[in-house]
């Protein structure tokens, strides 16, 4: 089983982690859109800390000995996830920017070639 | 030859002041007929100024963003404005433009859709480094077995694609180290690759953008974006109608 006091200082751990998110959702200092896998991690967080049987029971499921080890490796497996979905936000954010930059060269090219052309 | 076809050359440029002038006069001196294009990728030397002060016609990248995306700048110019043929040629002079027609002669014919100046296949003119050629080798066998063709000078960076080609590669163009990717997406794309000989001298000033350091880095990346490359298409066995 997990200690009471542990289960406590998790149970705050998780509240506060809520706190943190819907402020700066609040504050538009996240997109939604980024924040929706945090929030369902915080959702996942909370229902086993909620319900400690059941992290147990997942635990031995997946033959983990020791249930603070499952709790570390279910905590890394969600940064891991996290990482690699910002990963690819940033490739895709990468993409975008080369074709703005593409384009606003083009743009910029275009304006000089019109202006030259009001010159003569 | 036919001279109908629209042809632009492409001359990436990163921080090559001391080439530049001299690679787009000599161009404009041999090959008047073509249009070419410099593109400034966001050079820190002057590069720019030199480019505005001679008048030539240039894209201004405000960001360095590496040869694949200032190449690819280039051919999304091209596709916009309907040419119909991009050759693409290095800003610092290795590349000699009077082998330009040797390159594009298969593309008017309609016997390739991607031609590669390679410089192996006469041997004549700057070989490389041994080093370099064996790693050369290694990629250009990467090739042959990802994608059962023959290609010698997979890094070459002095080609002409068609119209075709032009589109593909102004939609998706590899980044970074982009030649040997981009020879497996011409094969990938089911084009026909061709390769000319050509001769190509050492760089005349400035200092190459591949270091020694760097190339133990190149190998291991080019290596894995060839079979990454290969991965993304599958198994490619259709056949092109327009041909």
């Amino acid at each position: 089983m997990i200690p009471a006091t542990l289960r406590v200082t998790l149970i705050a751990a998780v509240i506060c982690y809520f706190v943190i998110i819907l402020y700066f959702l609040k504050q538009k200092a996240l997109n939604l859109k980024y924040t929706l896998l945090w929030l369902v991690a915080g959702l996942v967080m909370g229902i086993l800390v909620a319900v400690p049987e059941l992290l147990v029971r997942i635990i031995h499921i997946f033959g983990i000995q020791d249930n603070m080890n499952g709790l570390f490796i279910f905590a890394i497996g969600f940064i891991i996830m996290i990482l690699l979905s910002l990963t690819s936000i940033a490739s895709r954010q990468n993409r975008k920017i080369r074709t703005l930059t593409q384009e606003l060269a083009i743009l910029d090219k275009r304006v000089r070639d019109l202006e030259e052309n009001d010159v003569e | 030859m036919k001279q109908e076809k629209r042809v632009l050359v492409i001359i990436p440029a990163y921080n090559e002041a001391e080439n530049i002038v001299h690679v787009v006069r000599h161009m404009m001196e041999e090959a008047p007929q073509y249009d070419y294009l410099v593109i400034n990728d966001g050079s820190t030397d002057n590069t720019l100024d030199l480019c505005r002060g001679e008048n030539f016609h240039y894209l201004d990248l405000p960001i360095n963003m590496g040869i694949g995306g200032a190449v690819q700048a280039g051919y999304v110019y091209a596709r916009k404005y309907d040419y119909d043929i991009a050759v693409q040629m290095d800003g610092d002079g290795q590349h000699d433009i009077a082998y330009l027609d040797r390159l594009l002669e298969p593309l008017i014919n309609r016997e390739a859709d991607v031609v590669i100046g390679s410089r192996f296949l006469e041997k004549e003119g700057f070989q490389s480094s041994a080093s370099r050629r064996m790693g050369i080798h290694i990629l250009s066998a990467l090739i042959w077995l990802t994608t059962g063709k023959h290609i010698m000078d997979v890094t070459s960076g002095y080609r002409a694609v068609n119209k075709m080609f032009i589109k593909i590669y102004s939609e998706d163009y590899p980044m970074d180290y982009p030649e040997p990717e981009a020879i497996v997406a011409a094969f990938m794309h089911l084009g026909r690759v061709k390769e000319v000989p050509v001769q190509m001298r050492a760089r005349a000033g400035g200092i190459s953008s591949i270091n020694f350091k760097k190339s133990i880095y190149y190998m291991i990346k080019v290596t894995l974006a060839i079979v990454i490359c290969r991965m993304g298409y599958g198994i490619r066995r259709g056949k092109r109608d327009d041909i």
